[in-house]
């Protein structure tokens, strides 16, 4: 990655974070003269018990923005009468509540059996509402300190700093041997560059030479091989992970995170519900966000409300109007867990039958994981090592059921097989096959 | 990882670039002529050395490593609004229906994320179901027809074509243009007051005639002609003549003890097959009631292949053949008879097993002759077959084509007198006796509009072009026979700019209603009509989509008496037969291609035919001693190109290469119809024309139709007096499998009489192959060669442990059920992404096929015989390489037997070929590196190289998923191989990984049945049958362990989990064989 993109990278984080903070401070400022409290909170309990499925304070949803409704009202109707039946105050033929039928029907408001009192109440919460901003505790995508580069950081100057010595202490017995041999009346030494005379003593010292050829071909060879073990194209331990960027921002962590943690913590497989059936985990299909983004049509920052937008230019949802446009684009989302295509991976399996916690091979996303990143390396070592060691699942699975029946039945070999496998005191999956070739390649 | 690279690497991609793609595999867009370079006296002089020539390859090696860091970036674009029905990776299955005027199925349709990519019989509803086994029956031409689907060649949309004196154009116009052009067109021609033809196949679809009578109100002189390429006229006729009704009956091959076929090929290419195949194959169990099957003919058939005794005659004395029989029976039941008819000791034979067998018996005749079928007919009125084994109440409404009207067309055309028409699902310009007279008479038709898919023979020379839909696209409905309903639903969306031809007949008679919702009010109304019980239409609708199918109802059968002129019909019979010459042709159709209209389906075009395993041509079969005697080669292999013969029947000519054919009677040829499809550089489909061995784009093989004629007034597809010359020409022929033989050799396919079976000596029959061992095994005393132990019981190895263990998946074969159809090959195909390779590798034995059908022919000469007369060795070898001129063929599908020693596993250098605990023999292409040991050890030969790579363009010509397009063929659950490695059958590995996830996920164990693999699925006959031989309960497993099971090549001691069960054959004179 070049340099600029790399600062660049590294330091939106902490700007943002910065600029949160700047931001929150001003606002909580303008909050401090604010309301009554008790009054506010109320409102904000009623609200959003009985209207935010079709209100929101400042844009309009199925209905009409809430904000400075009351002062619309003021002195063309009873506002009161027509929060608690719609239907029957347009009957009054109001003229405000003729013109704001025209403009959201079909849509009718159920009668709502609140107070003045507590409409009061609403409105209050609603005029003095702002837009949320973002937790000033935001966890900065600052990355994990490297300790490691610090200590290889000495290493190198200490290893700088024994050659300064070595050489100049090089020179100086030189210098020394050429003075002992002019004053044994020998003549100077004859002038020879550094690699003329470390090819003489190499010469001199050829079997310690040769040992110590042998011992870095021989290093080499293994770290070259252990290298290629860990080789992923997409990112591993070793390199980082492949993170791409996403034509839209897609917060897992605010999705799926926990929700003491102020996150939304859904479910994964409530938009990945084929993780169960198929052997994708499949992509949730627009129509799925929608499914709360029709409401939510504001993100917690501006920029999340961008994102947002971007879901509506996509499915060609007008939020102002509430309808579909017809006019669709297709997200072209850079894939992020890449197979080769001769290795066969079934979700299904994993997720019904093995009962594995996305967690385990994709990380912690709904923790730290902003946009979408590969965690594991995807490697065959790094399958089948986990094949060898993970139990099989067979408590309560009438196949399984079938399996150790056959097992236990055939006396010789079946009971000679499941000796084996019980070696270690489990049935792992390498055991039931779980290492075959055909496993995943056909 | 670099953030700017993905962009200009996508961006291709993004637009589909074809240059780009092209680039991208343009690997062997120039192949490396290195005799030419090498050849080059420039070259000798040039400046670059060895070393700089090293020097170049390290660094381009080393680049090429390097740009091979880079990430690449892959986009996955999900549903904007996911359909409901649909999960990405999860395959869909919808019923529908396939009927093209040959043949009919109801048939099941695998759909991947809306592509249409499989398909298979109906399991549970329609005809061609068999209701013991749960399977429908298709054969090669219906489950590859998914391919013709992604055909780039079909009609885009509507198009003008404009004729001159000696130019023609075709250009594209708006759908429209040319409807308002077509309908003014046929008011004019109405208002003129000539005739205006729709000329189609016969329509068995309630609702195309009700939208056929619609274009009657709107235009008056409207009439429909039905015309089949294949014509059963003779029989339809006879039919009319003889009880009064035009129609082909509903044969009962299940019902039929005694089946007596003469010249009908009713397995492959006679009448309804998908329907007598399985009727035929229920009674071929030989621990049921077997059937006994005669079959006169005088080419080798599928059929005659099946028969228990085969009776070759010459084409003239078939219809003799029909009167000999007639007079047998005639005489016992007390009858009239013609006289006249061939004396023969077994027709004889034949028919007293028909008249010991009456009421429950058949008689079947390919003949398209009138009179011929008349006798037919009496024969089986004779033996009380109406009402029994033929059903004339509940009749099929297959082949209405009336050659009558067909020929008063033609003449009517060139007199001028036809002002309109309009065609489809026919291309007579191609498949008519006389279709210079037809192409004649089309340029004088005021109006011409063809609804082909291809602007074939018959569309390129029409006004209009106005392309129907592919079958998968469009809505349909199907009334197969009395009381039987289909339905046929669109899988996928429209590919081109098609419509319905039946929608397009809607709008011409100025109808707003769409095909599909006229579907449905139809069918409201009919089934209202009948007064079914109609609580929810709605319901009934939706169940029948569901099925496909609807029975309505049906009439008891009923015995008809025999109404027909029988001195009439002998008389003309033996004109049929009258005017033998030197040369007798008989034309037939192959199983591969059928009629022609599937001549462009690659898949077709390489599968084998079953006989003669010639791919990729026709030809003329010829006795063997026929050949010899024009000394044309006798011996057809990679480097033995065949002779070339011309055939001239009449003035037509054709000319094409000579295969000598086992069973064909001397003095008798046969020729294939359905090739020589675009000849005339029409663009028929992709395939049917290719590129041959030196470049030169030609049609396949040669169109043959020219040969038929009209004989009596229905059309002749035999002809009794033609001429055959060599021209002293060659030609190559890509064939499969070139031994003739099977060399007396026990251990490879075994077959027995009904009696020797019944007898129940086990080792009669299949008797298990035995080692010396020196131990006094038979306890008498001495140790000498008759101390045997079977070869199971000696093992070089530790035993593999699967057995007992977990599963252990294996297929039996049944001999006996396996007809030799080959659309277990074809399924394979689809389901495993097998490439097509072309004529030019087949020819080299390069064909890929994971599943092959051996044919073996099985010769008169024997050991024991051979010994007792005295013969030498050499010559016994020699005599039993002759094949006979009535030899018994036997097939065998033959796919990796899984050994569970695989001898392939051993020699593996980089053990990329595996054993599973499970018993499959398991394939790593990744890991392999194409050394080919495997293939070299593998003593049943079914492991294939990839000696190129077949997805590029070299191979684009012939292999599907080379293009866009047709890629969309491919199943995504199977890898598409690259060059350089083995691939073999993996018996659908990927089937049983999907049948044991769900039986996970169910938490229930595996049930029998539930996995098929692509070939088990697709025998309706139930002869390849698919399991778990560890599950004591399942069918596979009782099957390898009947008395008729062994493996093949047991000696050899490799312990394959595939195993066979012994053909027994309903003939006496097969005891011999083990005697």
């Amino acid at each position: 990655m070049p340099l600029p993109a790399c600062i660049s990278r590294r330091s939106t984080g902490s700007i943002r974070t910065a600029f949160a903070l700047f931001l929150s401070l001003s606002l909580s400022a303008a909050f401090a003269q604010a309301p009554d409290a008790a009054l506010y909170g109320q409102g904000e309990k009623l609200f959003k018990g009985n209207c935010a499925s079709c209100h929101k304070v400042d844009v309009k949803m199925t209905g009409p923005a809430l904000k400075g409704a009351k002062a619309k009202w003021e002195g063309k109707g009873d506002i009161y009468a027509w929060v608690q039946n719609s239907q029957a105050y347009l009957k009054t033929g109001n003229e405000m509540a003729v013109k704001i039928w025209d403009q959201y029907k079909p849509t009718v408001m159920t009668p709502v059996a609140l107070s003045k009192e507590e409409i009061d109440a609403v409105f209050y919460y609603v005029e003095n509402w702002a837009p949320p901003v973002a937790k000033t505790e935001v966890k900065g995508h600052v990355g994990p300190v490297d300790e490691g580069s610090n200590s290889w950081l000495w290493l190198v100057i200490l290893a700088l700093l024994f050659l300064v010595v070595g050489l100049s202490l090089g020179g100086v017995k030189r210098s020394l041997a050429s003075a002992v041999s002019e004053a044994e009346g020998k003549g100077p030494l004859p002038e020879t560059t550094r690699m003329q005379r470390f090819r003489a003593w190499a010469w001199e010292h050829k079997v310690f030479m040769s040992f110590v050829g042998l011992f870095i071909t021989v290093w080499v060879i293994l770290a070259l091989w252990d290298a290629a073990w860990v080789v992923g194209v997409y990112g591993g331990d070793e390199v980082p992970h492949y993170k791409p960027e996403q034509p839209i921002l897609f917060n897992h962590t605010l999705h799926a995170g926990k929700a003491d943690q102020g996150n939304l913590n859904i479910n994964c497989q409530y938009c990945h519900s084929s993780a169960e059936k198929s052997k994708h985990a499949g992509i949730p299909s627009l129509n799925v966000c929608m499914n709360c983004h029709k409401a939510v049509s504001a993100g917690r920052t501006p920029e999340g409300t961008a994102e947002i937008a971007k879901i509506y230019a996509h499915i060609g949802w007008d939020p102002d109007k509430g309808q579909y446009t017809g006019k669709e684009e297709p997200v072209r989302w850079v894939k992020v867990h890449n197979l080769p295509d001769h290795a066969f991976f079934n979700h299904s399996t994993h997720v019904a039958v093995g009962k594995l916690e996305c967690q385990e091979c994709h990380g912690p996303i709904d923790q730290q994981m902003d946009v979408a990143e590969q965690w594991s390396p995807l490697t065959m070592g790094w399958c089948i090592n986990c094949h060898n060691v993970k139990e099989v699942k067979m408590d309560g699975n009438g196949y399984y059921d079938e399996v150790m029946a056959r097992l236990e039945g055939d006396t010789v070999l079946g009971h000679r097989e499941l000796k084996q496998y019980l070696e270690d005191g489990k049935i792992t999956v390498k055991e039931l096959g779980g290492w075959e070739c055909a496993k995943c390649h056909y | 990882m670099s953030s700017t690279k993905r962009y200009w690497m996508d961006a291709a991609d993004l637009r589909q670039d074809p240059e780009a793609i092209k680039a991208r595999e343009a690997e062997f867009a120039q192949p490396l002529a290195i005799d030419q370079v090498l050849g080059d006296a420039q070259f000798n002089g040039a400046s670059t050395g060895r070393r700089d020539f090293l020097k170049f390859l390290g660094f381009s090696v080393g680049a090429a490593t390097l740009a091979a860091c880079e990430t690449p970036v892959i986009k996955s674009i999900p549903y904007v609004t996911k359909p409901e029905e649909i999960t990405p990776g999860v395959a869909n299955w919808y019923a529908s229906t396939y009927y093209d005027g040959q043949d009919f199925a109801s048939i099941l349709v695998k759909t991947r994320e809306g592509r249409p990519i499989h398909i298979k019989g109906n399991p549970r509803f329609g005809i061609n179901r068999n209701p013991a086994l749960t399977k429908g029956v298709v054969n090669a031409r219906i489950n590859s027809s998914v391919l013709s689907l992604y055909d780039g060649e079909r009609l885009k949309g509507p198009r003008k074509n404009e004729f001159s004196d000696n130019a023609s154009t075709s250009a594209s116009v708006s759908w429209d243009d040319a409807d308002k052009a077509i309908m003014d067109g046929l008011s004019a021609a109405s208002t003129a007051g000539k005739r205006i033809v729709l000329l189609t196949g016969t329509v068995i679809s309630p609702s195309t005639k009700s939208v056929i009578d619609g274009l009657k109100t709107r235009y008056a002189a409207v009439e429909h002609v039905q015309c089949d390429t294949i014509s059963y006229s003779g029989l339809t006729n006879a039919n009319l003549k003889s009880f009064g009704k035009r129609v082909f009956p509903s044969y009962d091959f299940a019902n039929a003890d005694v089946v007596v076929s003469v010249g009908a090929d009713f397995l492959s290419s006679w009448g309804s097959t998908t329907e007598y195949t399985w009727q035929y194959a229920s009674r071929r169990n030989p621990d049921g009631a077997m059937n006994k099957h005669f079959q006169v003919e005088s080419r080798m058939s599928i059929t005659g292949a099946n028969a228990d005794h085969r009776i070759p005659v010459k084409v003239s004395e078939q219809p003799l053949a029909v009167i000999a029989l007639h007079d047998a029976i005639a005489k016992k039941s007390g009858g009239a008879t013609i006289g006249g008819g061939l004396e023969n000791e077994e027709l004889a034979h034949a028919a007293d097993a028909l008249w010991g067998a009456r009421g429950h018996s058949l008689v079947v005749c390919g003949s398209n002759d009138e009179g011929v079928q008349t006798v037919v007919n009496s024969i089986n009125s004779m033996l009380g077959n109406y009402g029994s084994t033929i059903d004339l109440d509940n009749h099929t409404y297959f082949f209405q084509g009336d050659d009558a009207a067909m020929a008063q067309l033609v003449k009517d055309m060139n007199a001028g007198a036809v002002g309109a028409l309009l065609m489809a699902g026919v291309n007579p310009a191609y498949s008519m006796p006389n279709a210079a007279d037809f192409k004649n008479g089309l340029g004088k038709v005021g109006l011409t509009v063809s609804m082909s898919r291809y602007a074939d023979e018959t569309a390129s020379l029409c006004q209009w072009m106005c392309p129907d839909n592919h079958f998968l696209e469009s809505w349909g409905d199907f009334m197969p026979k009395v009381g039987q309903y289909a339905l046929a639903q669109p899988v996928i969306g429209k590919l081109f700019k098609t419509r319905a031809w039946q929608g397009s007949l809607l709008k011409w008679s100025g109808s707003d209603v769409k095909w599909n919702d006229f579907i449905k009010q139809t069918w409201q109304a009919n089934l209202a009509a009948h007064g079914d019980a109609m609580a929810s239409f709605d319901n009934v609708w939706n169940q029948s989509l569901h099925d496909g199918v609807l029975v309505s109802h049906a009439t008891p059968a009923m015995p008809v008496a025999f109404a027909g002129d029988l001195g009439a019909a002998g008389a003309a019979a033996k004109k049929a037969a009258a005017g033998a010459g030197e040369w007798e042709l008989s034309l037939y159709t192959t199983e591969a291609v059928g009629d022609g209209q599937h001549a462009n389906n690659p898949w077709l075009q390489e599968m084998p035919d079953p006989l003669t395993k010639i791919t990729w041509d026709n030809y003329v079969c010829m006795s063997l001693a026929d050949v010899r005697r024009l000394g044309l080669p006798d011996y057809l292999g990679e480097q033995s190109p065949a002779g070339l013969v011309t055939v001239k029947a009449g003035e037509a000519e054709v000319t094409l290469p000579v295969v000598p054919s086992p069973g064909q009677k001397p003095g008798t040829i046969a020729i294939a119809l359905g090739y020589g499809r675009g000849a005339n550089g029409e663009k028929v489909g992709k395939a049917a024309v290719v590129s041959d061995e030196n470049g030169e784009r030609k049609p396949v093989g040669q169109n043959a139709y020219a040969l038929t004629s009209l004989m009596n007034g229905t059309v002749g597809y035999d002809a009794v007096n033609v001429s055959v010359s060599a021209t002293g020409g060659t030609y190559p022929i890509a064939i499969t499998q070139t031994h003739l033989t099977h060399m007396d050799r026990h251990s490879i396919v075994k077959e027995t009489s009904l009696a020797v079976y019944k007898a129940g000596d086990k080792d009669a029959y299949n008797e298990a192959h035995a080692l010396p061992v020196h131990e006094d095994v038979n306890a008498d005393g001495v140790i000498d060669s008759r101390d045997k132990k079977p070869v199971a019981e000696f093992d070089l190895w530790e035993e593999h442990p699967v057995e007992g263990v977990g599963h252990r998946w294996g297929l039996s074969i049944d001999l006996n059920s396996c007809i030799g159809c080959g659309a277990c090959i074809t399924a394979c195909n689809s389901e495993n992404n097998i490439p097509v390779v072309g004529k030019d590798e087949v020819r080299r034995s390069r064909e890929m096929h994971w599943l092959r059908l051996d044919r073996y022919y099985s010769s008169d000469t024997h050991w024991a015989e051979g010994r007792a007369a005295g013969e030498s060795k050499i010559s016994l070898y020699t005599k039993m390489e002759e094949p006979s001129e009535r030899p018994t063929v036997s097939f065998m599908p033959v796919m990796c037997q899984h050994c569970n020693h695989a001898p392939c596993e051993t020699v593996c250098p980089v053990a990329a070929t595996t054993h599973s605990n499970e018993g499959l023999n398991q394939m790593a292409y990744n890991r392999c590196i194409g050394t080919r040991y495997c293939a070299n050890n593998c003593p049943y030969k079914v492991r294939r190289f990839n000696w190129f790579n077949y997805v590029s363009e070299k191979f684009g010509e012939v292999n599907p998923a080379w293009d866009d397009l047709g890629r969309m063929v491919l199943n995504p659950d199977v890898v598409v191989r690259a060059r350089g490695v083995i691939e073999k059958c993996s018996m659908c590995v990927q089937q049983i990984h999907a049948g044991k996830n769900a039986a996970k996920k169910a938490g229930t164990p595996v049930k029998d049945g539930s996995i098929e693999t692509a070939c088990s699925a697709a025998c309706g006959t139930g002869a390849i049958v698919f399991g778990d031989l560890n599950d004591k309960k399942s069918m596979v497993r009782s099957l390898s362990e009947a008395d008729r099971s062994y493996h093949m090549l047991d000696e050899i001691g490799v312990k394959p989990n595939v195993n066979y069960l012994v053909k027994v054959r309903n003939a006496e004179e097969a005891a011999h064989h083990h005697a």
